[in-house]
């Protein structure tokens, strides 16, 4: 008999119980559908982690003051700051002090980040200007009452390409919008763009008080010298600090992209994770296809042994109920995909990350689907194949 | 005698000394008992005798569903001892249509598809199947029965079709199980008549009963008691 005959045969056969067909695959259906569909977040998840690495800043170090012993130190200065830049594989370096505050526009407002920090934040930490001009030396310099918006801020305040130079209230004092930057978007984390920058100075002067730098953002030459770089800023820091070799220090240099390469391995594991789980439900459809293929192998056992009377050998009745479990479990494997593939869609949409459509889940599905047709089916096929053609005519 | 009248008189069933025996425990039952029968082409006979007579075996082994514990049988020149089970499945497929007395179409399927498929296994295409299945359900008069499933069909009708499904495959041996036992009397008269047509035509039949009256319906008729074959 050849494929088509059988197909056709198990395709009828399925259409005259329809519904015990439908619940049949429901198992299959489900078990496919969670597969894709957590496989489908687990991707999503990860590539959205990739996107805020790229995001972060290329070559990027973290200089932050150690939070050991509990109270947060504030043992960093621009001083600092300047003598990290002084070193051969650095590129720039960004001191950082920030605040939160209410700021007005009109009779908008938001609350939100102050940043203060220098000229070269915009290049260490990879933002784009969209309007008007970052923070410039001279205004870094003289501690001037300029901000540049993040695009967050900008768009709750309802300002935009028009609104250079328009006045500002952080925290009731008066400050000059210069600039505007391009959204860079990345969720998960904090967002990168609800934060205003002003000069590093004003923030000292203003709000925070004293010298000192909450962090210090360095950019490395190349990523090649992030180890070099990591241990000259210790070594320099070690030694501006006046420690010795058996203190604590009181810095921390913090590599962000290390970080989130961990973060990207452990959702990578977290999606193996989940389709693992979601592939148990899959083997219990497969007995479940088992179960009804056995009780339909006894149901129909005379039918069984009509087939063999009239000529049927053995391995037809094998391939015919092998083929009936193996069009119930790809046909409820392709529904599931389906289905699986509509729901990964929309916790994208309501997650806010691309939509990945991976064809290797879909090919991994339809053969993890007709795995489990042979794997269920075959037992119950052999049973039938191997009845007796005289026992089965006379079973009522 | 010419080589092929000799090839005519070929007998379809050989059984020389058949005995079935089934072992229950420790006991020994024959069910049939050095049975020796010869059945010539073109003979209609009725193989008869009342329940415990060991008509069932007969029937089981005739009809290669079952293998003789002894003796040799011999179906259409091919001795059936020498034959595993798909050997056996594609003897009863290419020489011999059966006749049930529960006519045993297949449920729910068409009375079309059930006659189309015994030429399923006998690897037949599907379009001459479908023309070979209609020829043989027109010729016994169900040309408008062709899409009815067995539950609508009444049964005498639904044994013309078991019928028609015997013809399909132009077997060399028609054997038939109590073809009259489910049905009224007029309707077992039709079926018996068709059965005598058959063989007017040159169909080699072997019918088993237990009803005398059915029986004198045959040619030949053989008597069975207690698994052995009456002088």
């Amino acid at each position: 008999m050849s494929f088509a005959e059988l197909l056709r045969l198990a395709l009828s056969r399925l259409r005259t119980s329809r519904m015990r067909a439908a619940l049949t695959m429901l198992g299959v259906i489900l078990g496919v559908a969670s597969v894709v569909a957590l496989v489908g977040v687990g991707q999503g998840t990860t590539s959205n982690i990739t996107t805020s690495l790229a995001g972060l800043g290329t070559n990027l170090l973290t200089v932050s003051p150690s939070s050991q012993g509990g109270a947060l130190t504030t043992s960093l200065t621009l001083d600092d700051a300047e003598a990290i830049n002084e070193l051969e594989s650095v590129a720039g370096v960004a001191p950082e002090l920030s605040t939160n505050a209410t700021v007005m526009a009109g009779t908008e407002d938001t609350t939100t980040t102050i940043l203060g920090t220098t000229s070269a934040y915009a290049t260490v930490r990879a933002y784009e200007v969209w309007q008007g001009t970052f923070l410039t030396e001279v205004s870094v310099e003289q501690d001037l009452r300029v901000a540049v918006l993040g695009a967050t801020v900008a768009t709750d305040l309802g300002l935009g390409a028009d609104d250079l130079g328009t006045e500002i209230k952080v925290a009731g004092l008066p400050f000059k919008v210069v600039g505007i930057l391009q959204a860079k978007g990345g969720t998960g984390f904090q967002d990168p763009d609800d934060q205003i920058m002003v000069p590093l100075g004003t923030v000292q002067k203003y709000f925070v008080g004293g010298d000192s730098v909450r962090s210090i953002g360095v950019s490395v030459v190349d990523a090649d010298q992030m180890d070099l770089a990591d241990s000259e800023i210790t070594a320099l820091l070690t030694e501006r600090h006046d420690l010795s070799a058996t203190d604590t220090a009181d810095f921390d240099v913090f590599n962000q992209t290390q970080l989130l390469e961990a973060a990207s391995s452990i959702s990578g594991t977290l999606t193996l994770l989940l389709g693992g789980i979601a592939s148990i439900s899959l083997v219990v459809g497969g007995i479940g296809i088992m179960n009804i293929m056995l009780v339909s192998v006894r149901e129909r056992t005379r039918e069984i042994g009509i087939r063999k009377a009239i000529g049927a050998r053995g391995r037809d009745i094998l391939l015919q109920f092998l083929v009936e479990a193996l069009t119930l479990s790809l046909l409820g494997g392709l529904i599931g995909i389906v289905v699986g593939l509509a729901a990964s869609g929309v916790i994208a949409q309501l997650a806010g990350w691309a939509f990945a459509f991976n064809p290797g889940t879909i090919v991994a599905a339809v053969l993890f689907s007709l795995v489990v047709g042979v794997v269920f089916g075959v037992w119950p096929a052999r049973q039938a194949a191997r009845l007796d053609p005289i026992t089965a005519l006379r079973y009522e | 005698m010419l080589p092929t009248e000799a090839f005519a008189q070929a007998p379809i069933i050989a059984l020389d000394h058949v005995s079935r025996v089934y072992s229950m425990g420790h006991l020994e039952v024959p069910a049939l008992n050095d049975v020796s029968l010869q059945v010539l082409p073109g003979e209609f006979v009725a193989i008869v005798g009342p329940s415990g007579s060991g008509k069932t075996t007969m029937m089981n082994i005739l009809g290669c569903l079952d293998r003789p514990t002894a003796g040799a049988y011999h179906l259409a020149g091919t001795p059936v001892a020498d034959l595993d089970d798909d050997g056996l499945a594609k003897l009863r497929s290419l020489t011999i249509g059966f006749v049930f007395q529960s006519y045993n179409l297949l449920p729910r399927t068409s009375a079309l598809d059930n006659v189309a498929t015994p030429l399923l296994y006998q690897g037949v295409s599907r379009k001459e199947r479908a023309a070979r299945a209609t020829a043989a359900l027109e010729r016994l008069g169900l040309g408008d029965r062709m899409t009815h499933e067995p539950t609508e069909l009444s049964g005498g009708q639904q044994q013309r079709v078991a019928v028609a499904r015997a013809l399909v495959t132009e077997p060399a041996l028609i054997l038939a199980d109590e073809p009259t036992g489910n049905l009224d009397s007029h309707s077992g008269a039709e079926v018996l008549a068709l059965l005598h047509e058959l063989n007017a035509a040159g169909r080699t039949i072997v019918m088993i009963t237990h009803d005398q009256e059915v029986a004198d319906a045959a040619t030949r008729q053989i008597h069975l008691r207690d698994g052995r074959i009456l002088a």
